[in-house]
């Protein structure tokens, strides 16, 4: 046992160095490409609109006359201490984005990939367990279908039909506009905020805004999993221990849901953290459907309007976010299955 | 497009003098600034629209949705009520000049802000200043060019003798500095919270408007209060959530479903035809001042040839793209000066006819030994007008193209790029439209015919320089309307600029919100305080 946690321990240790040179050429590349653009942030964001000399006073200011690798050092210690800069075509804190912004995508994010476990876990296992059979071929189909469908597309059905239609559920947004106002928010995610506060009418609000995209997102990334899952699901239903476990007399449904189904969850794990990670730097596309003011949406902004440091404070964050949810996954896989760490 | 209106300032020798209509003094019938006047109602209005916000301090905004919000928070000298076109007493009983040079204004006694704190000659100075002084890139100082250069403040250009006296020195006579002392750049804020030199954080913004500002959720939500201290009439509503799309169509359907009790700005055309007839829905339409022209650059080829302008000109079929591109929801427009305003004209469709003349077109480029198809680079920007705006230059080209008198590359890029490159000799010739900064036929005839003009077409005729000259420094109407009529025949002829469509404003409402239509004019200020439900 002390041998186990020793290795885990390790291996941890290591996964973190290794963290380091990672984040490192991460942030490095981030810098560069947005060096690599014609001009520098204020010239791009305002340049034509500023005389020359206004430019270069600004240019100034922001450190941008500074040689490369000053600007390079200078940018490593404000990602160091969370300081992204005020973008420049609103004036907001960068932080103050990924913070508001961001809490309204990781929520969106949360409950798709509910939604996504579920779906993918319960029809991939269904479709692994009755290989060839009309249960898996209609679990495939779907897995398929639903994977190629755009999401947006998925989502303006969804709103006709739920919304408009059958006038079921809230088409746009994150709540009505007046629990936006009144709901008191300490964690800028509004269900949990809704369910600290004991606001049981806002909770409800909520829930029905988040239903809708949550489920469109969750069921487009649950394509993946269903596929996956069914994959390593029937893999792992070859395995020696199997037919031990067969052999030994334990029923079909012990076999499948606790000797294969669990080891079949190994590489999928690694396939929801990546997912998952993606989707935290924004589900533009279904931020866009249903009006969600995400930090996708919020990305393609300030894109359309060349607020490269927007932009440069958003990416850095959402490869901070990838780089930790990787590690995250590392040690999650190590975890659960041994063999990793040697 | 960004609103880029440059103020000119001109010779006048008119005496000007602003008296109060209808009542002595504003704010008379509520009890001045003494009482705190309850709202007249507790509605609630739910606004959506696809604006967005830039900034929420005058010093930092000269766009349409920051424009939007601050109307409600901020107050300014002088207004233009509802349906009117002329500058009335708001903050200022009144404003004299005896030469458009010297304007004196008379603030109201007692005013405050939100935050409680008086109101003042000092702020009034201080907000000109500040606004000057900061120069900020995205705000519209220039529209003060006649008290001060941008980023120089002159010494002296504001006198404050008293709390309650304003005189502005103004550089060179200007007979319509009431109309710019209506507008964004002309809003009052408080001195002792308002920074000098830099830009007042969004969610801290004081004011002495109708509003004050409960929340800001950037992207997302705007909530309004009735301000209990305002020195006029309160609000018909309590208060205003203003809801933030991405996309018109998530605004349709937030509609529809009763999400939200007004749509106003921006729908498809195919959203609000429709929209039209449907249940609990109510289309309204008032008179607006939005146009859209495509300019050519007289120093690049090929609008550097008279006759290729003359031709573009006559072979714009604008009914066709009113038709085919906007579902009838516009009008074509024959003259930068829209019509409504004093002095209209339709020149081009004098000159050149209403319909296509391809036939007309054609000899003109001939008899200037033009070689056809002349090669066109036309360039649009494919979502700041909106998304139909790829449609409508689909439909230019094909009209140009049509008879084989020129060949069209359509190129397009996002508007911040656009404006960069547009105004720098970077296109031959381009898409662009306006909204009037003030209501006025100046601020569409200066803005884009004097030499002087923001969109450096290299365009410039002394005679029209001259007659601009005229018209701003006039306070007789008929003087006036006589120089725009000239210079639009000028501009006709020579074509620098060809009109295309001048908008109407749609609002789409919910059963039971009263008095949109009232607040549907040409100044583009949709005013909550107008706005309210029935039972």
């Amino acid at each position: 046992m002390a041998g186990r946690s020793h290795s885990l321990r390790r291996y941890l240790f290591t996964r973190i160095a290794l963290a380091i040179p990672m984040l490192l050429i991460l942030l490095t590349l981030v810098f560069l490409l947005m060096r690599v653009a014609p001009g520098d942030p204020i010239s791009a964001a305002l340049g034509g609109r500023l005389p020359q000399a206004e430019l270069d006073r600004r240019r100034a200011e922001a450190g941008y006359d500074q040689p490369l690798i000053q600007q390079y050092l200078e940018y490593l210690g404000d990602v160091a201490t969370f300081d992204f800069g005020t973008t420049i075509v609103d004036n907001r804190a960068v932080t103050d984005v990924i913070v508001q912004n961001g809490a309204a995508t990781l929520e969106l994010t949360l409950a798709a990939m509910v939604i996504a476990m579920v779906t993918g876990l319960t029809i991939g296992a269904l479709s692994g367990r009755f290989r060839d059979t009309s249960i898996d071929v209609g679990g495939r189909l779907f897995g398929i279908v639903i994977y190629a469908a755009p999401v947006f597309y998925l989502g303006f059905l969804a709103q006709l039909v739920f919304g408009k239609w059958l006038g079921w559920l809230p088409t746009s947004g994150r709540a009505s506009p007046v629990v936006t106002f009144e709901l008191e928010t300490k964690t800028n995610l509004f269900l949990v905020d809704a369910a600290i506060t004991g606001n049981g009418e806002a909770f409800v609000d909520v829930l029905e805004h988040l239903v809708m995209p949550a489920t469109v997102l969750g069921l487009v990334i649950g394509g993946v999993f269903i596929r996956l899952v069914r994959v390593n699901l029937i893999q792992t239903l070859k395995g020696d221990y199997v037919e031990a476990a067969r052999a030994r007399g334990v029923t079909e449904r012990n076999v499948v849901m606790r000797h294969a189904f669990k080891n079949a969850l190994v590489p999928v794990v690694t396939v929801v953290g990546l997912q998952f990670a993606l989707l935290l730097s924004g589900a533009v596309l279904t931020e866009q459907t249903f009006n969600w003011p995400g930090i996708g949406s919020e990305l393609v902004r300030y894109l359309d309007n060349r607020d490269y440091i927007a932009v440069q404070g958003i990416i850095t964050f959402a490869g901070l976010v990838v780089v930790f949810v990787s590690l995250l996954i590392d040690v999650v896989n190590a975890w659960i299955d041994p063999r990793v760490r040697f | 497009m960004r609103r880029r209106g440059r103020f000119a300032a001109t010779l006048a020798v008119f005496a000007l003098v602003l008296a109060a209509c209808g009542s002595d003094e504003p704010g008379d019938d509520t009890g001045g600034t003494t009482g705190e006047p309850a709202p007249a109602t507790d509605a609630t209005i739910i606004h959506g629209t696809t604006d967005s916000i830039v900034s929420l301090d005058p010093a930092g905004q000269y766009d349409f949705g920051s424009n939007q919000i601050s109307q409600q928070v901020y107050s300014t000298l002088l207004e233009v009520p509802a349906g009117g076109t002329d500058p009335e007493p708001a903050l200022a009983t009144s404003c004299e000049s005896e030469d458009s040079t010297v304007y004196t204004c008379t603030l109201q006694e007692g005013l405050t802000f939100s935050d409680g704190s008086a109101l003042t000659s000092e702020d009034v100075a201080f907000s000109f200043q500040r606004n000057i002084e900061i120069d900020d890139p995205q705000g519209a100082c220039s529209l003060l060019a006649s008290l001060a250069t941008c980023g120089k403040w002159k010494e002296g250009a504001i006198e404050t003798p008293d709390d309650t006296t304003v005189v502005f020195n103004l550089q060179a006579p200007n007979a319509v500095w009431p109309a710019v002392l209506t507008t964004s750049a002309a809003f009052i804020v408080p001195s002792d919270s308002y920074p000098a030199d830099s830009l007042q954080p969004d969610d801290q913004v004081i004011g002495s408007g109708r509003y004050t500002l409960a929340e800001y959720r950037p992207g997302e939500q705007v909530v309004l209060e009735a301000n209990p201290s305002f020195y006029g009439d309160p609000p018909l509503n309590a208060r205003v959530f203003v809801q933030y799309f991405k996309q018109s169509s998530a605004l349709k359907l937030a509609l529809e479903q009763g999400e939200i009790d007004i749509g106003w700005r921006t729908f498809t055309p195919t959203d609000v035809s429709s929209l039209e007839g449907a249940e609990g829905l109510n289309v309204l339409e008032g008179p607006g001042g939005e146009i859209r022209y495509f300019a050519f650059n007289l120093s690049l080829p090929p609008g550097d040839e008279l006759a290729v302008r003359q031709a573009a000109a006559m072979l714009v079929d604008r009914q066709a793209i009113v038709d085919n591109v906007y579902e009838g929801t516009v009008e074509p427009l024959y003259s930068m000066l829209p019509a409504g305003f004093g002095g209209h004209t339709e020149a081009f469709a004098e000159r050149y006819g209403e319909g296509p003349d391809p036939d007309g077109a054609a000899q003109v480029l001939e008899d200037a030994d033009v070689q056809t198809p002349v090669e066109l680079e036309l360039w649009y920007t494919p979502t700041h007008y909106g998304d139909a705006s790829a449609d409508e230059y689909a439909e230019i080209e094909r009209q140009l193209e049509a008879d084989g008198l020129f060949d069209v590359t359509l190129e397009s890029t996002e508007w911040d790029q656009y404006t960069e490159d547009a105004f720098t000799d970077g296109y031959p010739a381009y898409q662009l439209g306006w909204f009037p900064d003030y209501v006025d036929g100046d601020n569409y005839i200066s803005s884009f015919y004097s030499s002087a003009s923001f969109l450096n077409l290299h365009y410039a005729n002394d005679r029209v320089d001259e007659l601009i000259g005229v018209e701003q420094a006039s306070t007789d109407d008929a003087e006036r309307e006589a120089a725009f009529e000239e210079i639009q025949e000028i501009t006709a002829e020579e074509a620098p600029i060809i009109p295309i469509w001048q908008g109407t404003q749609l609002a789409i409402v919910r059963d039971g919100v009263t008095g949109v239509e009232e607040t549907l004019d040409p100044t583009y200020i949709f005013r909550y305080w107008l706005i309210g439900k029935s039972e």
